[in-house]
């Protein structure tokens, strides 16, 4: 009871309260493609066990032949989604689908610009 | 009444006295009686109380001596009590009373029936609620003797953020009570139980047993009061706590087991042979689980509860399998 009250009661204090900084809202994905991508990543997350499960039966030199034939067949049935090699690693921000760096998740052109304004932490021109 | 007379007569005592005190005694016994009948006690009964404890000895004697007639005043304030606001059985008591005495009945009558007046009057006061015994409650509190030391601290301190007039009330507030508990040391263990928090401590117990869900109003009235009472942060630091709160922030010292809640012991991790009676004990299908086992044995990011699951999805296919299996 106390801990629902915390709860309703930040909930609320969010809601009511304007934060101290304002930071722009985003409420939607940026373009479909990046909805789609976020689909096939739930999808690779649902599907994740059973497709590690059905390959360590596929890639095997103990088991039959025949069992791994029926296991290849499973999981092509699988839906296509599903796979993870359709993921693509896409910027956050703009969604374009080359030049994005890895740890930050950013395009180059959305990374240059937070860089020169220094909105980047611990991120320097280089220089030497 | 003529052995009760004849008794006080025996009791070997200064007349003079006596008959001064023997006024006083019986009407202080009466009001004790009273006294200890009631729960209320107020500030009036307290000082008798006092009086009373300083002739103790007095009364003990004097006890022993009106013990026949300590009877009969008993029976007649027990009648009076029961019968509290029918007045006349209350004149006629005093009446008994004051007859009973040796001497001046009129003015044991009178002041006995002005004594009844005035506690009535203050017990029809405390029923309203309009009299604030401070006396009665601090002389409750057990003080110790830094507390007056460490208010006028508290006062200081808390007096530059709060307003002007908080801090003038608290502080008079605190100096009255503590000077009050500084006269009233001596008594503060000997008065009597005033039983008043002890029954307001019991209320709410039962009020809270009696609700257990919570309905939608008080829940939409916390959320009210939370929203109204939440300040913005007023530094870094509140704003780091309210983050922590909200899971944000980690908790420092960084507890690395922060989210997981594995109890398992190291053996059920490795030890996985118990989980394999499902297979058949020889042929590829065995040999294949057990490099199963030995893979999973040596994966520390997975639970015991996974692990187990993934021994049971491979029971489960094989036995889907079984007729091709059987086949080959």
């Amino acid at each position: 009871m106390a801990a629902a009250a915390l709860g309703w009661a930040l909930r609320a204090a969010r809601q009511v309260l304007p934060s101290p900084c304002p930071r722009q809202v985003r409420s939607y994905y940026v373009d479909w493609r990046m909805l789609r991508d976020v689909k096939r990543r739930k999808m690779a997350y649902e599907y994740a066990d059973e497709r590690l499960r059905i390959n360590a039966i596929r890639k095997n030199s103990i088991l039959p032949k025949e069992l791994q034939e029926v296991a290849d067949k499973e999981i092509a049935a699988l839906p296509r989604d599903s796979c993870p090699v359709r993921i693509r690693n896409r910027c956050v921000l703009t969604s374009r689908p080359r030049g994005v760096k890895r740890r930050w998740r950013l395009s180059r052109i959305v990374f240059r610009d937070f860089a020169d304004h220094a909105q980047m932490c611990g991120v320097q021109r280089a220089m030497w | 009444k003529d052995k009760s007379a004849a008794s006080k007569d025996s009791t070997p005592e200064g007349a003079a006295k006596r008959q001064e005190d023997g006024a006083e005694t019986p009407k202080q016994q009466l009001l004790d009686i009273i006294g200890n009948m009631k729960v209320e006690v107020s500030y009036r009964k307290k000082l008798q109380q006092i009086k009373a404890s300083e002739n103790k000895k007095q009364a003990m004697n004097k006890l022993q001596g009106l013990d026949s007639e300590g009877s009969v005043p008993q029976g007649i304030t027990e009648d009076a009590q029961r019968g509290k606001p029918l007045n006349p059985e209350l004149v006629k008591a005093a009446s008994a009373v004051a007859s009973s005495l040796p001497r001046d009945k009129k003015q044991t009558e009178s002041e006995l029936l002005a004594q009844l007046r005035r506690h009535e009057e203050t017990t029809d006061k405390q029923k309203k609620g309009e009299i604030i015994n401070l006396r009665n409650v601090i002389s409750e509190m057990t003080i110790k003797r830094q507390s007056p030391a460490q208010w006028g601290l508290g006062s200081r301190l808390t007096g530059r953020i709060s307003l002007q007039l908080d801090e003038d009330g608290r502080r008079t507030r605190r100096e009255r009570s503590s000077a009050q508990s500084m006269d009233s040391r001596r008594s503060l263990k000997v008065g009597k139980r005033l039983n008043i928090f002890t029954k307001a401590s019991t209320e709410p117990e039962h009020a809270l047993k009696t609700v257990s869900s919570p309905t939608i109003w008080d829940l939409e009235f916390a959320k009210e009061v939370a929203a109204v009472t939440a300040q913005p942060p007023r530094n870094g630091f509140e704003e780091m706590i309210q983050w922590t709160k909200e899971g944000i922030l980690w908790e420092y010292p960084i507890d690395n087991e922060a989210g997981m809640e594995d109890d398992a012991e190291f053996h059920d991790h490795i030890f996985l042979e118990k989980h394999l009676e499902g297979f058949p004990k020889e042929g590829p299908i065995r040999h294949f689980m057990e490099l199963v086992i030995c893979g999973l044995s040596k994966n520390p990011y997975l639970s015991v509860k996974q692990k187990v699951e993934h021994i049971e999805w491979f029971q489960k296919y094989f036995e889907e399998k079984k007729e091709l299996l059987q086949e080959i």
